[in-house]
């Protein structure tokens, strides 16, 4: 819980002039992404005009909006690496349910995010109560719930998936004045989140148990039902986001949906600051690590350099984040 | 840890009067006998389906030998993953599929483009795959970056690399496509005729590394730091151990262990693929399982060969007797189901007898490693 108080005077003088929600780790983040947009806009002119920015934040969107439950998790000094999994079978269910059966849109994206949870609630209860660590339980969930997956899929794609869904897409239906729908929704997403965590008591608790776990429980923090629930929210914003990549994507499926997702997001959550250890971490943070990660990434590709090389930056960028994280973190301990 | 739930200076067995005293000391209790027994039921019961016919093909020892063709790269991450995790701190290896493209791809242009002997091939790479790990052994050591951090980001940045350097096309030519003979099946000198053909891979990758990995782990000063600075730290610190060096150095090998794999995977097929250990879910995830599933404690100081040797081979060999049961593509995806079944029931099951064994206050302290004798 000392994670507001034990700041370095730098930091306190630094908290009286910016809002509490850019400090730290944010206020660096975002200065990197304002001086790549800029470097970007120089060398690219395509770069900063809606027709690039627009669907970069549809991109965004799914790796953002897992990342706000990957970021509860990670908080508890949890980790959950069955989010691929969690987005193909939600994924291909929804689809073959709007193929299947001409559903509205609510009730297709209400089916995501309960089948999300549901999910999620298995890896919870495993992890609360089998008391194993929980990396270990999300690899074996993330083979079942791929082989989940893969049995819906049938060994076929999903064709023909009608466009129900297409106020999530990057098209015309799917922005207003130029937003986003889906990247609107992650930042409301976010907004609820960084409220909650900041303000609730179940989100101080998360806090308490990713700094010492028993020690939240002697405090009277009940820490097992908090735990399946962290698993929980970050399933059901899988199920969302498996939404928002059916409508971004063709009117096709492929088995392919999902996969490197849950590497994707842990690296947006990290480069935002949160502790992979537990107790400290911002949701904020990993909206802007997840920019950061799809800036870097479409950056590469329009200044028409290799493809691959983007993800080169990207490990760099997640060393340079938690390096600096770790230098602070040091000056904090010795102020 | 269980070293800090256990009070220190208990001395001898005590009988755990909870349980059946033939129940939890041998199968529960020791992961190497759990293994082991599943292996023998497994192949008992395919033996049994296949006398009755349930299956599509012939459930024979050739059958057996020849699976062991994928038992050598994935014996060989998880051991990889032995030394890493062992080493304690939230010790892991997410890069060693990304090490093992990139190592592939540059043995590859050593030795198909550059026309290095082939010797000298295999050496540079595995000594490049250390050069990678000591990389990551540097940041995760050194500079007290958390492991999950460093690989995750290697991991980007290896694969990166891979891809880039060979334009993402596989390098082959003739001198590799001659190499395949490294990994095909061979019938053994002497004992051959009595024996199904094995493939050669097994003796000249995985039977050295295996031998060489259980007598530094277990016969020298430095396997003994390892499991020391992996149960407990700090107190290794005090003890004059230096911790930091010991790690790093469980990097390097998992790296040049990955360098090794990836010379074997450019035998295996034929070509320096640069996406070989990082396609699909990638070869990393599955070493790990397999490392967890062979007993290795996830917090450190926890680990022996034997259970990683078994554990691979129960994986290797129950895909192989799925393929026969389940055919075609149904059959491949339930493997991933029970990889994933088999592994969260042995982490739930010992994790459970560990904490019976607590809650019975008969915590017999068991010394790290695999060196009898030394347990009480």
């Amino acid at each position: 819980m000392t994670v507001t108080d034990a700041r370095a005077p730098e930091e306190v003088s630094l908290r009286r002039i910016l809002p509490p929600v850019v400090t730290g780790q944010e206020v660096v983040l975002l200065a990197v992404l304002a001086v790549l947009w800029v470097l970007l806009g120089i060398f690219t002119p395509a770069f900063l005009t809606a027709g690039s920015i627009g669907p970069l934040l549809v991109q965004v969107a799914p790796i953002a909006l897992i990342g706000v439950g990957m970021t509860f998790v990670i908080i508890t000094a949890g980790i959950d690496v069955s989010v691929a999994g969690m987005i193909m079978v939600c994924a291909v269910v929804t689809a073959r349910t709007l193929v299947g059966a001409d559903v509205p849109a609510v009730v297709a994206v209400a089916l995501a995010v309960a089948l999300g949870a549901v999910l999620g609630s298995v890896n919870g209860l495993l992890i609360a109560y089998g008391r194993v660590h929980p990396i270990i339980i999300t690899f074996g969930t993330a083979n079942v719930f791929t082989w989940l997956g893969l049995r819906v899929f049938d060994s076929s794609t999903v064709n023909n998936i009608p466009g129900t869904l297409s106020f999530l897409g990057r098209g015309a239906a799917g922005s207003t004045l130029g937003v986003p729908h889906s990247f609107a929704l992650t930042l409301v997403a976010v907004a609820v989140a960084w409220w909650f965590l900041r303000y609730t008591r179940a989100g101080r608790n998360l806090y308490a148990i990713g700094g010492n776990q028993n020690a939240a429980r002697l405090a009277g923090i009940k820490v097992q039902p908090r735990l399946v629930s962290v698993y929980l929210v970050t399933g059901a914003l899988a199920g969302l986001a498996a939404c928002m990549i059916i409508a971004t994507g063709t009117s096709t499926l492929d088995q392919s949906v999902g996969a490197g997702k849950e590497l994707q997001v842990i690296a947006a959550v990290v480069i935002g600051g949160t502790s992979i250890l537990g107790g400290r971490g911002s949701v904020v943070g990993t909206l802007l690590g997840a920019l950061l990660v799809q800036t870097v990434v479409s950056g590469v590709t329009q200044l028409g350099w290799p493809t691959q090389l983007g993800f080169l930056f990207v490990g760099v960028f997640i060393l340079v984040a938690v390096g600096t994280d770790l230098i602070r973190e040091r000056a904090r301990r010795r102020a | 840890m269980t070293a800090t739930t256990n009070p220190a200076g208990e001395r001898g067995p005590q009988p755990c009067s909870r349980r059946p005293a033939w129940l939890t000391p041998g199968l529960l209790r020791d992961r190497t006998v759990l293994l082991l027994v599943l292996v023998v039921v497994l192949v008992v019961v395919v033996t049994v389906l296949d006398a009755v016919g349930l299956t599509s093909g012939r459930f024979t020892t050739d059958y057996l030998a020849a699976a062991l063709i994928g038992y050598v790269p994935l014996a060989l991450l998880a051991l990889a993953e032995l030394f890493v995790i062992t080493s304690g701190r939230g010790g892991i290896d997410l890069s060693v599929g990304s090490m093992v493209s990139l190592t592939g791809v540059v043995f590859g242009m050593l030795f198909q483009q550059q026309g290095l002997p082939l010797v000298v091939s295999i050496v540079l790479a595995v000594a490049f795959g250390a050069l990678l790990g000591a990389v990551n052994g540097v940041i995760t050591a050194y500079f007290g970056f958390p492991a999950l951090i460093t690989t995750l980001a290697t991991y980007y940045a290896y694969r990166s690399i891979a891809l880039v350097i060979s334009d993402q096309k596989p390098i082959s030519g003739p001198e590799i496509s001659e190499f395949y003979g490294a990994a095909k099946s061979v019938e053994l000198p002497l004992i051959g005729h009595l024996v199904p053909l094995v493939p050669l891979g097994v003796f000249t990758f995985l039977l050295p590394v295996a031998v060489l990995a259980w007598f530094v782990l277990n016969r020298t000063t430095y396997g003994r730091k390892l499991y020391a600075i992996g149960t407990n730290d700090t107190a290794a610190l005090w003890s004059g151990i230096e911790t930091r060096r010991t790690r790093m150095l469980a990097y390097v090998t998992a790296g040049a262990v990955s360098g090794l794999v990836g010379v074997y995977t450019v035998a295996q097929f034929a070509s320096a693929r640069p996406d070989a250990g990082t396609s699909g879910s990638g070869m990393a995830l599955p070493a790990i399982t397999i490392a967890v599933l062979g007993g290795v404690a996830i917090t450190g100081g926890i680990g022996r060969l034997s259970g990683i040797l078994l554990s691979a081979l129960l994986i290797v060999w129950l895909n192989a007797s799925i393929l026969l049961v389940v055919p075609g593509n149904e059959g491949a995806q339930a493997q991933l189901l029970a990889l994933g079944v088999v592994l969260l029931g042995a982490s739930l099951l010992s994790n459970a007898t560990i904490r019976r064994r607590q809650a019975g206050g008969s915590g017999r302290r068991e010394v790290p490693g695999s060196v009898s004798g030394t347990a009480t």
